[in-house]
């Protein structure tokens, strides 16, 4: 949106600005309004009521390896910014520092993007509320224990790698009955639920310090909840391999219920539980 | 993001610097990776990354082996299940079993052996550290031959170790 | 982006005649010069074989540093989780069984008393805060480990994994080993 907005200003060309905007009304002026109006007005009318919020965010340039990463401090006056940390985010990087760099989507939190570790614990900033009571500090670090790619934005190729080893795709030998669909019945398809909606966003295996000291082998909560996603789906038929590729003392059993992953999901699920129910079913099984 | 991963990419193909020097960009990254609020040093600081085979690549999947998977999982479980009633019993009913006293014993230092042995596999990974690995498991295993010979020197010539605890807390 | 792609089609529409050196050329138009909506970077493209690509990754991934975790995580689920003091309070156990027990086959050689009855005797010889503190010392970990042992079996068979319900329970077994190692040690 901002980009579209000042490509039309510059459109426009810089000459024409004063003409267009010296006779117009402000209702008529409000749809295009620019960040700088809304500031001017603010400033004028409420210099003393500035909401001051400091956001401390964890900064690593690739480009310059050999420095070590730092904390980088920006503050923001909360009156003019969005209520969520991604809005913050985005207005340090409009505003202030265009070197600031994070990922960012949907900011609605079913895209994953944004996933980060925020005043301690890791969720979705596009999900969690700056906290406007106090003016605290918050903290921003990118998700614990993962190689930084530069400032907010780790590398989760581990963990992609990871998902692709557990075959997230149905697995069915037989065709459908009717030839035309695999059908399930609704005590079957209620099992999915609280499964299939993660996003992925990798906040609870990162919060694990299992996944933390052994990514490499442990597969971590995220992958595990989708491990007995297909696990518990009646429609998958192999169900056997699977329950034989976790059956060793790396890939599920470095879980040692610290739950630290159902404390931390930003969308509510419960990896904690999951991986339970897949021990519990493969307690005896060989 | 593609952005700003072309101009790195760039800069660091237009600085073609000799090997010698690379290898102090790499020795001097490695200095930089450890991120410091404290002074304290990690115990174990992860590695470099290093990714194997293409990011399409699926990780590999370990071999099937149910003796260090579930039936690992079940046993320790039902050891440790077992313990309350084992501990409980004998201080409840004050009665003195040796029977029972031996079989606490036992039980006490399986929990403590595979507890140990969860602990050396979380905090030194094969890929990591082999030799470390294999010397502590060794060196537990020996241990607990040790503490095994030592109980049952202890249940056998000595009071028990239900009746010594008693002892020593009514002392 | 938006802005930049909007610009560029744009000119592609009034040059009528695009190629594949376009972008590139852009600034050599006097037409692109008057309307100057288009930014031009003087930055150079480099072709990389898929190799070399990867053998450039491979060296970026190498600088990488590691985000910082238990120094930033929230204190209250890393140094006062259930798990982690569940660990400790094991391995001390565990531990101190395993320096008593070799110990114990060694002390006839090194002339050391260790027999049931001069541990009491010895233990019964020091004054009564010592003792309370020594055996506060044993029983609140004991008391510690075999309700959180207790609270994690129970995790095992599916049950209290709720967050709420397992962030409460976590802070009844602090406060039940507390008093239950001050019963052991005091009122035993």
């Amino acid at each position: 949106m901002a980009a579209l907005r000042s490509s039309t200003a510059r459109l426009l060309g810089a000459a024409s600005r004063p003409v267009l905007r010296a006779p117009a009304a402000p209702a008529a002026v409000r749809g295009m309004a620019q960040v700088t109006d809304g500031q001017q007005q603010n400033l004028a009318a409420s210099a003393d009521q500035a909401k001051l919020k400091t956001f401390q965010i964890y900064r690593w340039n690739p480009d310059t390896p050999t420095e070590k990463p730092r904390m980088q401090s920006y503050t923001l006056d909360l009156n003019k910014t969005g209520p969520m940390v991604l809005d913050a985010l985005i207005r340090i990087k409009n505003e202030i520092d265009p070197t600031l760099t994070f990922r960012r989507s949907c900011r609605e939190g079913i895209c994953g993007s944004c996933a980060m570790n925020i005043n301690g614990t890791n969720t979705l900033a596009c999900l969690c509320r700056i906290p406007a009571e106090d003016n605290a500090e918050m903290k921003v670090y990118p998700l614990p224990h993962t190689y930084v790619v530069k400032d907010l934005v780790p590398d989760l190729t581990q963990f992609y790698k990871q998902y692709k080893s557990i075959k997230p795709y149905l697995q069915r030998d037989t065709p459908a009955e009717d030839g035309k669909e695999y059908r399930q019945s609704k005590a079957d398809r209620k099992k999915l639920d609280g499964l299939y909606e993660c996003i992925l966003c990798a906040c609870c295996s990162t919060s694990c310090p299992s996944y933390w000291w052994n990514s490499e082998e442990y597969l971590g909560p995220a992958i595990l909840l989708q491990s007995y996603r297909w696990l518990v789906d009646s429609r998958d038929e192999k169900t056997a391999q699977r329950k034989d590729a976790l059956n060793n003392s790396m890939s599920l059993y470095r879980c040692h219920t610290i739950l630290n992953c159902t404390r931390t999901c930003p969308k509510g699920l419960n990896p904690g539980l999951a991986i339970a129910e897949i021990k519990r079913d493969m307690a005896f099984s060989g | 993001m593609a952005s700003i991963a072309r101009s790195s990419l760039l800069r660091q193909v237009a600085s073609a610097r000799p090997a010698f020097q690379q290898q102090n960009v790499i020795a001097n990254a490695a200095r930089a990776t450890a991120f410091h609020t404290t002074a304290r040093r990690d115990l174990l600081p992860p590695l470099p990354q290093h990714v194997e085979g293409t990011v399409n690549d699926a990780a590999p999947v370990p071999e099937t082996s149910p003796s260090h998977g579930s039936y690992h999982w079940t046993f320790d479980r039902l050891v440790a299940g077992s313990l309350i009633p084992l501990t409980v019993v004998p201080f409840a009913a004050g009665s003195l079993n040796p029977t029972l006293d031996a079989f606490l014993c036992a039980t006490i230092l399986i929990h403590s052996h595979t507890g140990f042995q969860n602990i050396i596999i979380d905090y030194l990974p094969k890929y990591r550290t082999p030799r470390a690995r294999k010397i502590f498991m060794w060196g537990l295993n020996a241990a607990t031959a040790v503490v095994g010979l030592a109980l049952y020197e202890f249940e056998t010539t000595d009071v028990g170790i239900t009746e010594t605890i008693k002892r020593v807390w009514t002392a | 982006m938006i802005a930049q792609r909007a610009g560029t089609t744009a000119l592609r529409r009034v040059a009528g005649k695009p190629n594949a050196f376009f972008t590139a050329n852009v600034a050599k138009l006097g037409l692109a010069q008057s309307l100057s909506t288009t930014q031009i970077r003087p930055v150079a493209t480099q072709k990389l074989t898929p190799a070399d690509g990867a053998a450039l990754l491979a060296k970026q991934r190498l600088q990488r540093p590691v985000s910082p975790h238990l120094d930033v995580y929230d204190k209250q689920q890393t140094w006062f989780g259930g798990s982690i003091w569940m660990r400790i309070t094991g391995s001390a156990f565990s531990g101190s069984l395993y320096v008593f027990a070799t110990a114990y086959l060694a002390a006839p050689l090194l002339g050391w008393h260790l027999e049931s009855a001069s541990l009491a005797a010895s233990f019964g010889a020091l004054p009564f805060a010592a003792k309370g503190a020594l055996k506060f010392l044993a029983a609140w970990p004991f008391a510690f480990h075999a309700l959180n042992g207790v609270r994690h079996l129970v995790f095992d068979m599916t049950y209290g994994i709720k967050r709420q319900t397992l962030i409460k329970s976590g802070w009844y077994v602090w406060g039940a080993s507390m008093v239950g190692g001050l019963y052991l040690a005091f009122f035993l």
